[in-house]
């Protein structure tokens, strides 16, 4: 796949994620009915639960890539790139599921913010990764650095498999999720569930849009750190040699023409 | 404002946000990087050996 390929599927996959997501709000705000017990409260589950969703798909996917980087057969910086990236992207969504959760809480339960075991771990879960993406700032050589934070991902990914079964593992506020994967069963119906499967699509969309555009960031930023080195290293051998005693130069052994100075030549540190 | 526009307006502020901020991290790394402009001049002028020295060096 050429690299202008690459850019057209990224930018069809965008204007999916915005048809879909502007579909799914029109459907979800002014198509579907309001629930029997939440009234219009049930509109944000069609936002709530998406954006969950792709939180985990994108810490699965750091998971992933930072479990292949380690392993020697499959290791690559691209691997890395990938999980810092997919990382970011899922910090995002966590952190707009623990803003939409907020607000569908003070209504529902009659506050804002609870201690309850689901949002906690959620929250721990963020703050984890908010973490991780500190620990891929800290400076050093690109493979010491890409294997530390491929530990921090395996680290932070433990606390993915506890929300998710927190509601089931402990007295929860929180409702029992709308599409349970174990019993595969879903508990919404009709436009209800259209909508809400709408969501996760869209949502999906928007997080490949998303980690595309962040990896080829973190591509970039990659080259421009690598080109800033060698620039650092030409410019200390332009002053090793500018300090050194001048080289007599060929020309004026060989009988080099008057416009010619010797110490106007390139310096022969700065050849490859 | 209800708690479902509020919902509905945060999420997608939020998500829109950080598009657009993806955007313009990426205009402004590729823009650095292209020669010519920004630190990659300086790179290319002064470190390859194939590209001629700065205009003020030479004689």
């Amino acid at each position: 796949m050429t690299a202008l390929s690459r850019r057209r599927a990224l930018a069809l996959t965008g204007w999916l994620a915005v048809a879909a997501v502007a579909a799914t709000v029109w459907l979800g705000l002014w198509v579907t009915p309001p629930d029997e017990n939440m009234g219009d409260l049930v509109r944000l589950l069609y936002l709530h639960p998406p954006l969950a969703w792709v939180a985990f798909l994108a810490y699965g996917l750091s998971f992933l890539a930072s479990v292949l980087y380690l392993w020697p057969r499959t290791r690559d910086l691209r691997l890395d790139r990938l999980a810092g990236a997919s990382a970011e992207v899922g910090v995002v969504f966590t952190g707009l599921t623990l803003v939409t959760g907020s607000i569908w809480g003070r209504p529902t339960w009659g506050a804002w913010w609870t201690w309850d075991p689901l949002l906690t771990t959620t929250a721990l879960l963020f703050v984890l990764y908010l973490g991780y993406l500190a620990l891929r700032r800290v400076p050093g050589d690109p493979a010491g650095r890409a294997r530390r934070s491929a530990i921090g991902a395996l680290v932070a990914f433990v606390d993915v498999p506890i929300v998710y079964f927190s509601v089931d593992w402990w007295r929860s506020l929180h409702q029992a999720p709308s599409i349970s994967l174990a019993s595969r069963k879903m508990y919404v119906h009709g436009s209800m569930a259209w909508t809400l499967l709408l969501g996760f699509l869209a949502f999906t969309l928007l997080y490949a849009w998303l980690l595309g555009h962040r990896y080829r960031i973190a591509r970039l930023a990659e080259r421009e750190e690598s080109s800033v080195l060698e620039l650092a290293l030409a410019e200390r051998r332009d002053e090793a040699v500018e300090g050194a005693p001048a080289p007599v130069p060929a020309d004026a052994v060989t009988g080099g023409g008057p416009g010619s100075p010797g110490v106007e030549m390139t310096p022969a540190g700065r050849s490859r | 404002m209800s708690y479902v526009d509020a919902g509905y307006v945060v999420a997608l502020l939020g998500l829109s946000g950080y598009a657009v901020s993806l955007l313009l991290r990426e205009r402004a790394v590729s823009r650095r990087l292209r020669p010519g402009e920004g630190k990659v001049r300086e790179i290319g002028a002064s470190a390859g050996a194939e590209t001629p020295a700065p205009a003020d060096r030479s004689p």
